[in-house]
């Protein structure tokens, strides 16, 4: 179980920025996997981050009560200059491995696959073989939680076979807390949701309602910029603009028709994102008729 | 840093502890500092010596070279009978090996959190780490030198025993000690601010002739000594010079008092710096 409390992060340059994340207050229980998403930038890995107690929290406080590894990805970890062995037998002394490093460094060496590289420095590894070593040395140790940054994106097909089947061989022992824009490996392998968009994070009992959600606003912002795009633009043309029109009404009839629907029991803030997507998309419609009297 | 280092893991209550091979159950925070420890000592010392070319070879010549350097330039200006009581060359060896063991404090330092970045993705890890390991390896492996150059002088006939083998290892302990708290200073202040870095490695080569290194300081005038003897570099070396050759004549107002007031000063301010600026260490 991980509880975060009221957390805020902003990271300081030489004057203050924006925060990053704020006032996160979830719960995430021991035993179930929980995909993030979000567009780029909106605090995924900086939240994977303060769970994995790399940075902490301007404010706040996260409390793990499991075991939870380091963020899984292709950022860090490894030292370039040294051989993926002598990397992995550093991180097997790190976390106390001390008399079975042997056993682990097997255990990496079989599931990595990378062969001969295995004893080269790590700065002459493509991508892949990397996020392979990373992902082996994980797996080698039991943690309750994993951490993935897109561990798995750059691998190829058998690779990432490979990763879903280790972790869903994991499913009772230990969970998964994810980032991942594959939706296919999210739904995959994960049973709840978190969507983070403007600093703030929702949490959706089902991994679909997120990724849905998320997908909801990234069109709308889609299409918002497009429109945008039109009315600063002076070579717009008429049709272009009805064409435009056509598709945000589509995307409003879509949304409102998905309100609709939506059954009498889900809870009122779960509406409520729905609601909004609603509103955003009539806003853009409304937008788009002006554009098109404009014109004429 | 203790407080953090059990961020391992907190004592769980729903802690599935089944089938652990790797021992991951809750270690106490001195536990996990200490296999940090060990850890990036392991790994610092095989990239010391053994990831470059010759590295063995260089950590031997590179003093040996200096030294030799500066025998030649030494002995070309003036005479080698300056010193009262004291063999000029070995004078001038404990001086360098010396002033060197304080200088790789300060001048490696700064690059110690930087070369470690990678492993700050372990939260077991802590910039402070870093910066230890590699001093006291760098400690470790400038008196295994220093012992091989004494066993040569030796065997070459020289008369480079010390004469009071205690002074002459707490001195040399004192200015590693020295080395270590300029290190956390300027680890911190150089990572959060590069323009240190420059400044400081701008520093060294003065400070090798201020601190009376290749030139004994006895012969300067008393106002100008006032001065260089605020650098604490001085003290240590004419303890530890003074602990080699028994009559030998230290710099007027030596004191280990002063020395040790600069080292454990340095020593807190640099722990204190890494308290409060681990964080921002670790994001750079």
């Amino acid at each position: 179980m991980i509880e975060i409390k009221h957390v805020y992060k902003r990271y300081y340059t030489h004057r203050a920025t924006d925060w990053v994340l704020q006032d996160i207050d979830l719960t995430i229980p021991s035993g179930v996997s929980v995909g993030l998403v979000g567009g780029n930038g909106a605090g995924k890995s900086t939240l994977l981050r303060l769970i994995a107690g790399m940075d902490s929290p301007t404010r706040g406080e996260i409390k793990r009560h499991s075991s939870v590894s380091w963020p899984i990805g292709l950022a860090g970890g490894f030292q370039g200059s040294m051989t993926g062995r002598q990397n992995v037998k550093f991180v097997a002394r790190v976390h106390g491995g001390h008399g079975n490093e042997a056993e682990i460094i097997r255990r990496v060496e079989a599931f990595a696959e990378i062969g001969p590289a295995f004893d080269q420095p790590i700065k002459t590894y493509s991508s892949g073989m990397r996020s392979r070593l990373n992902f082996g040395l994980s797996l080698a140790f039991d943690f309750d939680i994993y951490l993935s940054d897109e561990a798995t994106s750059v691998g190829d097909r058998a690779f990432k076979a490979k990763a879903s089947k280790a972790f869903k061989d994991k499913v009772g022992k230990a969970s998964l807390i994810m980032v991942s824009h594959g939706v296919g490996v999210l739904r995959e392998l994960c049973q709840a949701g978190i969507y983070l968009r403007d600093g703030r994070a929702h949490w959706y009992d089902d991994i679909n309602d997120a990724i849905d959600a998320y997908h909801n606003d990234s069109d709308a912002h889609v299409l918002e910029r497009k429109l945008h795009q039109l009315t600063n633009s002076k070579m717009t043309s008429l049709m272009q603009a009805q064409v435009f029109h056509q598709e945000a009404k589509a995307h409003f009839d879509s949304l409102q028709i998905a309100l609709e629907q939506l059954p009498q029991d889900i809870q009122p803030r779960e509406r409520q994102a729905s609601v909004q997507a609603v509103n955003e998309a009539r806003e853009t419609l409304h937008g788009a008729r002006r554009l098109v009297q404009k014109l004429k | 840093m203790a407080s953090d280092m059990n961020g391992d893991m907190t004592p769980p209550s729903n802690h599935s502890s089944g089938n652990n091979k790797s021992g991951h159950k809750a270690r106490s925070a001195w536990a996990v500092t200490r296999s940090v420890w060990f850890a990036m000592f392991m790994r610092e010392a095989i990239g010391r010596t053994m990831t470059d070319r010759m590295g063995w070879f260089w950590m031997i010549a590179e003093p040996s070279l200096m030294l030799l350097v500066m025998i030649g330039i030494r002995s070309f200006i003036r005479g080698d009978k300056l010193i009262v009581n004291a063999p000029f060359i070995p004078w001038m060896l404990v001086g360098m090996m010396g002033f060197f063991l304080v200088r790789e404090g300060l001048t490696q330092g700064s690059g110690a959190i930087n070369a470690n970045r990678a492993l700050f993705a372990y939260r077991q890890v802590q910039p402070v780490d870093g910066v230890l390991i590699r001093n006291f390896l760098d400690g470790l492996l400038r008196t295994l030198i220093f012992l091989l150059f004494m066993l040569g002088a030796l065997m070459l006939g020289t008369d480079f025993r010390p004469d009071s083998g205690f002074q002459a290892i707490s001195g040399w302990l004192s200015l590693w000690a020295l080395g270590l708290g300029f290190s956390l200073v300027v680890s911190v202040a150089g990572t959060l601010v590069p323009e240190v870095t420059k400044v400081v490695r701008m520093l060294s080569m003065p400070l090798l002739i201020l601190s009376g290194v290749i030139m004994p300081l006895n012969h300067l005038p008393h106002y100008l000594l006032e001065y260089l003897m605020l650098n604490p570099i001085v003290h240590g070396l004419e303890y530890t010079r003074h602990g080699f050759f028994e009559g030998y004549k230290v710099v007027h107002g030596t004191s280990m008092l002063y020395f040790w007031s600069w080292t454990l000063g340095m020593l807190a301010l640099g722990l204190l710096m890494h308290v409060r600026f681990k964080e921002r260490l670790k994001a750079q």
